[in-house]
């Protein structure tokens, strides 16, 4: 795999360094300019709003007075002293940890069966996952609160018939901890297509020949996967890791959805939740932005090893 | 090859089980749609409604502005994707195959981005809007508007989604393109396009569904009765006093699941497999 | 090649759907912007027709622009509207989200105009009470809601009840009669009520004498763990754990939906207690449905309902009150009120009340104290949270004790 580039990288350079070389010097930036243009131009102000924010009083008459008043590190310090921040942190790093290891490794198996089902079987799957991709997720919530009805709902229903125990009138949302396990197993459900189908096209790129090689030569699949297959989809699947870490600490919808606004409680608070408890339903402006700003410090901390091993990977040796 | 049928029986029915269990829910809502309101509350299940009814469906049809909201969700999802694409793809290929200074720290950028918890922002984006700096114009309550944001939201992630596949890429065929003498960035849209094409079309789905299915910005910022977004008119369904209609929620929520399923099996054919076999050998 | 091909017509399609849609500004002729909870889209369309017809005929040159809101997120789209400057002409508020509005400065004063508004001199006190802030007038009544019992006759008659009951022990023995007559359907209990249904569970703390809160020496003071509040509270775990589903304990008043009681025959329950539209939506048990109102433990009277509601407020930033005013009063005349009342809302007004049992609940009904930060005590599910405790097993005067904490905290907010 390596013999070509070696051959390239001793070829001695054929061109001196001319205008030419410059102007394909300024190729690179020319390319990313659109993207930081229209982040800049989007996201700019706004963030710079939102920094300001978080060192004012900004409730309901700030708002409609619109001025503010500066109070420092009031809001930080508030919410860095308020045991609810760290029990919703805790909470919601674990919640992250088991929903991010379930949707990557369920995503990845699925993909790999993907590849070595019959070719019907794989349309079907893959119809099938995105039919569970498209669903918004306001309508899955929906559907999980039928499914889970305590009255009327199919799960009870099937589990009770299937002789699993008695879930007859079983609430599924009992406790916090139960509470948060459905939203997992809507979290992850919904997760799983991008996953799988994601890391399905990452495999395209495996060179075949090479796997035909490695069976051929009497390798097992896990030793397949490892040797050949992981090299190929490692950075595919750092990406999406950390994509997932990103996605489901900052989960909103599903959770505050699923749980329903009327049995929201510190107990089950989520980071996105919370949020938007004290920013939008207590209407504390300046104490949100703290907290929004607070949980990309703490995002950034959890997603830091991952980052680092995607950049490392990222160094191409020219 | 005639070991290879077992086997792949096997898997195949494995494959069957992951798609019932996952697909089951798709199912429920898909069967509930065509249940009448007694099915739909009975005591005990029905799970193919022996006698279906279309009632929820043309229920759903003609609840003002359906196809109204599905055209607009349509405009802006599209425009959003499509400018997202072009840009992400640029920016992906520069971090993905350049060696230059600031690109550690664009990278910073482009994490840094996604990790901005979205729903803290809903009010200083809406005051921008409202009042773009320098443009002075309005665009709350305009589709540009909606598209503004989503394109923001989609655009990091899609970035740093395409890097990942293009670095997947085996650097033989880069070398093969280059040494035919053409321009770098020329040999990369000869060469890698074609190569990228499945990570650009799942990358360019999940841009679309997240668009789709959006619903806190789209709620926020278009107000106007048939000038909203899908997903504003189904949460009509659930937002008011009075009890959930589900059989009409159901069948709303299958009605819209249609057009990004079409969307998807019309580009599904770019995600195949062992698309790099007959480059390599040559 | 294709797919440069592709990709430009993409940014060509992008390009021109931005041109089209900044170009195509609204014409800024006259418009008033109202926002209404989306439960008048489906539960009343023609009453808002009428009096947008009737405005735009009183005022010529005037288009009404109706954006139909949900209860989830109105709040915070008022709060972007108010932030930039774009706030609608005029607003539906819940009735227990007034006070917080109106502490801010977010509404106008309509003190001066209030004889403008149809039957003013005849308001619900509840709805008014939620619409005055210190002496001011900013909002108008719109319509109420009461709560009652919605039961299937058949199924009471089977057991031998004709005659709703007329005290809280009569309705006791009645369900147990129910009850011993429904066979061979798992699960069934003769009444539905949900266990944090705060709306209808205060309903015997006030029965009791007890209330939420108080305000003296000029704080709030949570009033739940007062002895006459514990009462009532205990009557009502009694009431509860005796007749209704013990799997409902901690479910809210959304689940249960009329069809717990309709659904099917005879249904998981054969009675529930509910907004009064719940006869609605009977299906096939038209013929069978009754309604009373839930009676108090003192026979011969009923219990205080909850009075829900909503009023409409004039945002101060708002720059066409005039006309803004002017829609109100037309909405909100008798004609409109009246149909409001047919399809089973409480009108604003006592002289338009018919005798229905849903009036006669709202003539006697108790309110949220007027705080500025009830919301936040609503919002934080206090009292749903000592509910699900108290029927969970929570001693009721250690639960009741933990909310009053939790709402002099958040009550005495500056």
């Amino acid at each position: 795999m390596g013999a070509a580039a070696e051959a390239v990288s001793t070829r001695p350079r054929r061109r001196p360094l001319t205008w030419r070389r410059t102007r394909r010097g300024a190729v690179p930036y020319l390319l990313i300019l659109p993207v930081i243009a229209v982040l800049a131009a989007i996201l700019g102000y706004p963030l710079y709003q939102l920094v300001q924010l978080a060192f004012q009083r900004y409730q309901l008459p700030e708002l409609i007075a619109h001025k503010g008043i500066y109070v420092g590190l009031a809001n930080f310090s508030s919410v860095l002293h308020d045991g609810v921040f760290w029990h919703t942190l805790g909470r919601t790093v674990a919640f992250t940890t088991v929903n991010v290891g379930l949707t990557i490794v369920l995503g990845t198996l699925m993909a790999l069966l993907l590849v070595r089902v019959s070719t019907w079987v794989r349309i079907l799957i893959t119809v099938g996952l995105v039919l569970v991709w498209s669903m918004p997720p306001v309508v899955s919530v929906q559907v999980w609160i039928w499914m889970t009805d305590v009255q009327n709902g199919v799960l009870n229903y099937v589990l009770t018939e299937l002789h699993f125990g008695n879930y007859f009138q079983h609430n599924w949302f009992a406790s916090p901890f139960s509470e948060l396990a459905m939203v997992t197993s809507l979290v992850v459900w919904g997760g799983l297509p991008f996953v799988a189908i994601t890391v399905y096209a990452a495999l395209s790129q495996v060179p075949h020949e090479l796997m035909e090689a490695a069976r051929i030569d009497g390798a097992r699949a896990w030793q397949i996967f490892k040797d050949v297959t992981l090299p190929v989809i490692q950075p595919v699947l750092l990406i999406l890791t950390s994509l997932s870490i990103l996605w489901d600490f900052g989960v909103f919808t599903q959770a505050y959805l699923l749980i329903g606004q009327a049995h929201i409680l510190p107990s089950n608070y989520l980071m996105s939740v919370y949020l938007w408890e004290e920013a939008y339903y207590k209407n504390d402006y300046g104490l949100g932005a703290a907290i929004s700003i607070l949980m990309l410090a703490a995002v950034a901390i959890l997603s830091f090893v991952y980052v680092r091993r995607m950049l490392k990977i990222g160094e191409v040796d020219r | 090859m005639s070991r290879r049928l077992p086997r792949k029986l096997g898997w195949n029915v494995v494959g069957i089980g992951v798609f019932v269990v996952m697909a089951f829910p798709v199912f429920w809502m898909i069967s509930t749609a065509f249940k009448s309101n007694e099915q739909i509350n009975s005591l005990t299940p029905t799970w193919f409604p022996l006698h279906p009814t279309l009632a929820n469906f043309t229920g759903a049809i003609h609840k003002p502005y359906f196809a109204d909201d599905l055209i607009n969700t349509a405009i802006v999802v599209l425009a959003a994707v499509g400018i997202a694409m072009v840009l992400a793809f640029l920016a992906a290929v520069a971090l993905a195959k350049y060696r230059f200074r600031g690109r550690k720290l664009f990278v910073v950028l482009i994490i840094g981005v996604q990790m901005i918890p979205g729903i803290g922002l809903i009010i200083p984006l809406y005051v921008m809007l409202a009042d773009v700096p320098v443009l002075g114009i309005n665009l709350v309550g305009k589709l540009t508007g909606l598209i503004v944001v989503y394109v923001s939201s989609v655009l990091a992630f899609s970035v740093w989604t395409l890097r990942g596949f293009l670095l997947g890429i085996p650097k033989e065929l880069e070398e093969a393109a280059m040494v035919d003498g053409s321009t770098r960035f020329g040999a990369f849209v000869r060469i890698l396009l074609p190569l990228v094409a499945p990570g650009l079309v799942a990358t360019s789905v999940f841009a679309f569904i997240t668009c789709w299915n959006e619903y806190i910005f789209a709620n926020l910022l278009l107000q106007q009765q048939g000038h909203q977004t899908i997903t504003v008119w189904l949460a009509e369904y659930t937002g008011g006093e009075t009890y959930t209609d589900w059989g009409g929620l159901m069948a709303a929520s299958t009605l819209i699941a249609v057009p990004v399923v079409i969307f998807f099996l019309l580009v599904q054919r770019k995600i195949a497999f062992g698309l790099t076999t007959g480059a390599v050998k040559g | 090649m294709r797919y440069r091909v592709i990709a430009a017509a993409i940014a060509a399609l992008a390009l021109g759907v931005v041109v089209a849609t900044t170009a195509s500004a609204s014409t800024k002729s006259h418009t008033l912007v109202v926002w209404l909870q989306v439960d008048a889209k489906t539960g009343w369309p023609k009453v808002v027709a009428n009096a947008t017809a009737a405005f735009k005929k009183a005022n010529p040159g005037w288009n009404v622009n109706v954006q139909y809101q949900t209860w989830g997120t109105h709040l915070q789209n008022f709060d972007a509207a108010i932030a930039g400057n774009n706030v609608p002409d005029v607003i539906e508020m819940g009735n227990t989200e007034m006070t917080k509005y109106m502490a801010a400065g977010a509404f106008a004063n309509l003190t001066s105009y209030k004889g403008k508004f149809a039957n003013s001199s005849h308001w619900l006190t509840g709805l008014t009470n939620s619409s005055t802030y210190n002496g001011k007038l900013e909002g108008v009544p719109y319509y109420a809601g009461s709560r009652l019992v919605t039961y299937r006759t058949d199924l009471f008659s089977q057991a031998g009840v004709t005659k709703p009951p007329t005290s809280l022990a009569a309705l006791e023995t009645d369900l147990g009669k129910v009850g011993s007559k429904v066979t061979g359907v798992p699960g069934f209990t003769p009444f539905y009520m949900a266990g944090t249904d705060w709306y209808s569970a205060l309903s015997f703390v006030f029965d009791y004498g007890g209330s939420i809160a108080t305000f003296s020496k000029g704080k709030w003071v949570g009033q739940l763990a007062s002895t006459k509040s514990v009462a009532g509270l205990t009557a009502y775990k009694q009431f509860f754990l005796g007749y209704s589903p013990h799997s409902a304990a901690t479910l809210d008043e959304a689940n249960p939906a009329p069809y717990t009681v309709y659904g099917a025959n005879p249904g998981r329950a054969a009675a529930i207690f509910g907004p009064g539209w719940y006869s609605c939506c009977t299906g096939n048990y038209k013929n069978v449905t009754g309604q009373f109102l839930m009676p108090s433990h003192v026979p011969g009277q009923h219990m205080t309902s909850w009075l829900g509601g909503s009023d409409l407020g004039v945002p101060k930033q708002g720059h066409q009150q005039a006309q803004a005013r002017s829609w109100i009063s037309f909405f909100t005349n008798s004609a409109n009120e009246k149909a409001l009342q047919k399809v089973g809302n409480v009108p604003n007004a006592t002289n338009l009340f018919d005798n229905s049992l849903n009036d006669q609940a709202a003539k006697k009904s108790w309110f949220v104290p007027t705080a500025k930060h009830w919301v936040d005590v609503e919002s934080g599910n206090v009292i749903r949270h000592m509910l699900a405790n108290i029927l969970t097993g929570t001693p009721v005067k250690q639960a009741a004790q933990q909310a009053d904490a939790s709402m002099n905290n958040l009550l005495n907010q500056p």
